[in-house]
């Protein structure tokens, strides 16, 4: 057993500097404040045409910043999205130029357009929430197609295939360069706004919906209304930057948006990379850059553009963001041993109320005519490890994925403190405080093992989606929360040297102790293990065992989930038996393991 | 059955293979002789399934796999039949939008055209029962009758060496006896077949030898002749590390 | 006026189909879908007008032609889009390598060959009448391809290999069968399929890149309304997209008819996401 003194707190608050997700950090602000000033230096070096260019880059930035939260972040294939920009643009035009109404001033007009894109970003978006990848993209595509053919049939409002004028500010943005400072400067606010949110909580918990959504359930974040928020402001922000489009073009047509357009927004998040900003802010500018370099490219544009994606695609997945992501290139220690600190179970813990009982009352699930589990009675105790163990079939994995809200008993009921559990709500297990872990690792590779971990714990932030928007203070408070509870968490299952390192490149072992640590974030009552040994060595398998024994010491009830020997005899207080859905045996390790019946089940025969 | 020491049929040393990061096998050692009847026996999650999947191609493996002499490095499923190694998966999964006649002509595809209906006939009169039924389509079988099917399918190709998977699971007693009957028809005819289990009396009755995989490695290999097996293969299955084994 | 809305509607309803019937082969071998799909079609206008009308070649000539370069631009797809993502654990990447491929085919065209619609050459020497060429061609094809593609899928080895490999990729596998193989046929043959679409519609649609768009969304509706691989229910549904759509213009007119069967598909789909019939095989569980 390992003997070690509580690590001093201090020690446990990782460098700063190192950590990923802290927008504090000079290194990460560095390349976009340099951007910046290029940008606001631009005037003095570029002529007139390249003034063009710039706008039109900032401008496609402001929707671009936007889509990146969708497409990047959240994972949605989202390819018509130039729809909102057609929206935002007639939106100003219209308002401004008085073809409904009184004209308004062009501040007016784009004040409103955001609203109006907020809620279409909403109606073009929601379908994510029901159909498959595919489905989604194509009623994307279709949609951009509609707002364009009714801005052309919509002749009394949007002069048909003639046009309206676009919207022109007054003085001190009037002229070219001042146009585009207000655009640089529009583009700036959207980017940081976007940094911000990609370093807080529902950044991480988008990210997670993305690559590991049965684990972003298990963590307790709701996908509907996560998504929501986010079309919601992707859409506020396209529309603007459509209404900046129209004053920039300065007369809008129908065909001034084209679907070329659109998948030039869509492949620069691409090229750029999931889960940055930096990249697809790269990648915008490029992509706007590239075509003006030489008179031919400009016709070849979306070709080149298409050419480009198809690389990043099969070449780098990860685009510019991989490429500029040095800090994981460096090697890792080939002999990296996984030592937990049983000892800090406690402190991880300690703030948790008891916890209750939880119960199987006669539950019964048949998939066809096939009895799954038949009639079972269960119950797992606080400060107690319970082994669940039986054939391939028995319904170990079904009862586990029973009582997290995978399938909904259809006799008996799953209670805790004797109240039934929601049938199929996956997502207010973790509000109950019970958590699970998975047979496969359910782990975000692209980010890095404390953001992995601090997903665990997204529920427990106070700051709503507007605070982290705005950087303002509660939105800290819960960065520093559950970056100091997941450095403890990770200090728990021995893998905080690896806080920075991207997941991907961690070993399997690594990866199911990773899932324990952000199973602990939830400080729960009632902790599932679904077979966490599988793929451990020996070693690995007994420092296993005392973290399980450490963390049921501190009140927790385990469902353990196993084929393993070493796990079952030696950890759990009680065994329950499973075989053909039914409990076969119950009662301690020992006698089960003498139980003529189980050897010969468990062994078959 | 002799032995032939000497010449295994298929003979796998030190072979590790696994589902991406995850090492299931971690150095598996095995012999199947000609004619020989092997039975592998061992708890769930031990790489029973993962083994036969590395030796037939559907899986990356590394280590040494060889069968009748050649090197099986780099070779899929395609080629492995081609050379007479025939691995029937578990689950009894047939195509069940086909008939019968058509699962088998399927199974002899790479066989020149002018011997599919001589092949299937003659796997048709090993198996009277879905002999009866050749027109039928496969959805419409019994879960024994498909199994019966997809051993039949394996054997179209006459291989030399048949790996059956998990032939009993899911079906009724009756069912199991009348499958297990065909695995001694085989090792009449002089097939060697290598049996994944999870019933071990019966496995036992069948075979010639037995291997115990638990935990990603053999753990125990015997002739069925030798005393006390039952009792000696659940010590090496429950053996942990702090217990002897 | 109801006959030329029943004609105008079953022909387009038939390219609808046939483009569906494309995406439904590309599934079945691969469970990925792609966006390749809209592009053959448009390619079988394209290309015909090419053989035909620009370099003089006889019809027949031009149509082999056509169905070669269809077949051959599925296997690319296979090869360059669709492969290389299958090994990867990244699903999704499927979308855009189909997307990408499909732009660039779409740029290409609209570079070299035009940016505006061209004429498309009548195929068969006979006067225009009510129930024209215009109108059957697409509907022969259509009953030809259906026609076919049962007489295979039933008949032939190779088509119960395809339906192996779709309804048990890794039991198909252990048997022996040349998957690779399998799949790149099958992704030629829905290149066929595909070009034959745009070939015999060619006189409706004419000889123009922005048809691949049009193709990929309004050849996607019967699949997604008739079922993923479901090429009987891709027929029925594309039959009463065409005619809905048809009707839909002469009572409102085009823009409107467009918003009006965007609407109906998105409802649709909300309230039954797998279709009106559903997926035609299962996967085994």
């Amino acid at each position: 057993m390992d003997t070690q003194a509580t690590p001093e707190p201090t020690k446990l608050r990782a460098s700063r500097a190192n950590l990923p997700g802290s927008a504090s950090t000079f290194g990460a602000a560095l390349p976009f404040l340099a951007l910046l000033a290029i940008g606001v230096a631009f005037p003095l070096f570029g002529g007139g045409y390249w003034g063009v260019i710039a706008t039109r880059a900032c401008v496609y930035w402001v929707l671009v910043s936007g889509l990146n939260l969708v497409v990047g972040f959240a994972g949605q294939i989202a390819i018509g999205w130039v729809a909102l920009l057609t929206l935002g643009a007639y939106t100003t035009s219209v308002l401004a130029a008085g073809n409904v109404m009184p004209a308004l001033p062009p501040y007016l007009a784009l004040a409103i357009a955001a609203p109006v894109g907020a809620v279409f970003g909403l109606i073009v978006g929601l379908p994510a929430l029901r159909l498959r990848t595919f489905y989604f993209a194509i009623t994307t595509l279709g949609f951009a197609t509609i707002v364009t053919q009714v801005a052309l049939a919509w002749q009394s409002v949007t002069g048909g295939g003639v046009g309206v004028p676009g919207p022109v500010f007054p003085e001190p943005f009037a002229s070219q360069w001042g146009f585009y400072y207000l655009c640089l400067g529009l583009a700036a606010v959207c980017t940081w706004m976007t940094a911000n949110i990609a370093a807080s909580r529902f950044g991480r918990a988008l990210t997670a919906i993305r690559d590991a959504e049965v684990a972003a359930e298990a963590s307790g974040i709701a996908k509907p209304v996560l998504l929501g928020t986010v079309f919601l402001f992707s859409g506020a922000v396209a529309a603007v930057a459509g209404g900046l489009f129209a004053a920039l073009q300065s007369y809008i047509t129908p065909d001034a948006f084209t679907l070329d357009l659109s998948v030039l927004f869509f492949i620069a998040i691409l090229i750029g990379g999931r889960s940055s900003v930096l990249g697809p802010l790269l990648g915008t500018i490029l992509l706007t850059v590239l075509p003006e370099f030489a008179a031919p490219l400009v016709a070849w544009s979306t070709f080149l553009y298409a050419v480009l994606l198809l690389v990043i695609v099969l070449a780098i997945p990860g685009g510019i963001a991989e490429l500029l992501d040095f800090r994981n290139r460096r090697p890792l220690e080939s002999d990296r041993a996984i030592v937990p600190q049983p000892l800090l179970v406690a402190r991880l813990l300690d703030a948790a109320p008891a916890a209750g009982s939880l119960t199987l009352d006669q539950v019964g699930l048949s998939f066809g005519g096939v009895r799954a589990i038949d009639g079972l009675d269960l119950e797992i105790r606080a400060g107690q490890v319970h082994g669940l163990i039986g054939p391939n079939g028995s319904g170990k994995t079904t009862t586990l994925n029973v009582i997290s809200g995978y399938y909904a008993p259809q006799r008996g009921a799953v209670r805790l403190n004797g109240a039934a559990l929601p049938a199929l709500a996956r997502h207010l297990r973790a509000r109950m405080r019970i958590a699970r872990t998975f047979q496969t690792p359910r782990i975000v590779g692209s980010a890095s093992v404390l953001q992995n971990v601090m997903i665990g714990g997204t529920i427990h932030g106070h700051g709503t989606f507007a605070e982290s928007l705005l950087s303002l203070p509660r939105h800290w408070r819960d960065e520093a929360m559950l970056r100091d509870t997941a450095m403890l968490a990770l200090a728990t299952v021995g893998l905080e040297r690896l806080a920075p390192v991207r997941a991907d490149r961690l070993q399997h072992a690594e990866l199911r102790f990773i899932e324990i640590a952000r199973a602990l974030m939830l400080r729960p009552a009632f902790l599932l293990l679904d077979e966490p040994a599988a793929g451990l060595s020996v070693e690995e398998i007994t420092r296993l065992s005392t973290l399980l024994l450490a963390i049921a010491r501190a009140g927790t009830g385990v469902l353990l989930v196993e084929h393993h020997p070493d796990l079952i005899f030696d950890v759990c207080h009680h065994v329950t038996v499973l075989n053909l859905g039914k409990m076969l045996a119950a009662g301690r390790p020992a006698e089960i393991r003498s139980h003529r019946e189980v050897v010969n089940a468990y062994l078959g025969g | 059955m002799p032995i032939s020491a000497a010449d295994p049929l298929l003979d796998v040393a030190g072979l590790c293979s696994g589902y991406g990061k995850i090492r299931v096998l971690t150095g598996v050692d095995l012999k199947v002789g000609a004619g020989e009847v092997v039975a592998l026996l061992g708890p769930n999650g031990a790489g029973k399934t993962t083994l036969l999947r590395a030796v037939s191609g559907l899986l990356p493996w590394s280590g040494c796999v060889r069968f009748d002499g050649s090197d099986l490095t780099g070779c899929g499923p395609r080629d492995t039949v081609k050379r007479g190694l025939v691995h029937v998966v578990e689950g009894h999964r047939v195509f069940t939008q086909l008939s019968v006649l058509d699962n088998l002509r399927l199974a002899a595809y790479d066989l020149p055209r002018s011997e599919h209906a001589a092949r299937v006939e003659e796997v048709l009169e090993l198996f009277p029962e879905i002999a009866a039924k050749r027109r039928e389509r496969a959805a419409w079988l019994s879960g024994g009758q498909q199994q019966i099917l997809a051993v039949a399918q394996g054997l179209v190709r006459r291989p030399r060496l048949l790996m059956l998977d998990e032939p009993s699971a899911g079906l009724s007693p009756v069912l199991v006896d009348r499958v297990l009957v065909v695995v001694q028809r085989l090792r009449e005819a002089g097939t060697a077949v290598l049996l994944v289990e999870q019933l071990i009396e019966k496995a036992l009755a069948l075979a010639d030898r037995v291997y115990a995989l638990a935990r990603g490695s053999i753990v125990l290999e015997a002739k069925t002749s030798e005393a006390d097996l039952p009792h000696r293969l659940e010590q090496a299955y429950m053996a942990t590390s702090s217990r002897p084994g | 006026m109801v006959e030329s809305i029943v004609l105008s509607g079953t022909a387009m309803g038939c390219i609808y189909a046939l483009v569906a019937v494309t995406y439904n082969v590309m599934f079945s071998a691969s469970r990925v879908f792609s966006f390749t799909a809209g592009a053959l079609g448009m390619l079988g206008g394209v290309l015909g007008a090419l053989f035909i009308a620009r370099m003089g070649l006889p019809v027949a000539l031009g149509l082999v032609l056509v169905l070669v370069g269809g077949a051959l631009l599925g296997i690319v797809t296979e090869i360059v889009a669709v492969r290389p993502v299958l090994k990867s654990l990244d699903q999704h990447l499927y979308v855009l390598s189909t997307l990408a491929l499909a732009l660039m085919i779409q740029q290409f065209t609209a570079i070299q060959w035009s940016t505006e619609p061209q004429p498309f050459p009548r195929l068969l020497d006979i006067t225009r009448s009510e129930f024209d060429q215009q109108f059957w061609l697409p509907m022969l094809a259509c009953a030809a391809v259906i026609g076919g593609l049962e007489l295979l899928y039933r008949h032939t080895l190779i088509g119960h290999a395809f339906l192996a490999i779709a309804e048990d990729n890794y039991a198909a596998r252990a048997l022996g069968l040349p998957e690779r193989g399998l799949r790149m046929t099958s992704y030629a043959l829905a290149g066929v399929i595909g070009t034959l679409a745009g070939f015999a519609g060619g006189e409706m649609l004419l000889a123009f890149f922005a048809n691949a768009p049009m193709l990929t969304f309004y050849g996607f509706v019967p699949v997604a309304l008739g079922g993923m691989g479901n090429n009987r229910g891709a027929v029925v549904a594309g039959l009463l997209l065409g005619l809905f759509q048809q009707t839909a213009n002469f009572l409102v007119g085009g823009i409107f008819a467009s918003v009006a069967v965007f609407t109906v598909f998105i409802i649709v789909l909300l309230a039954r996401p797998e279709g009106l019939v559903g997926a035609a095989l299962q996967r085994r569980v």
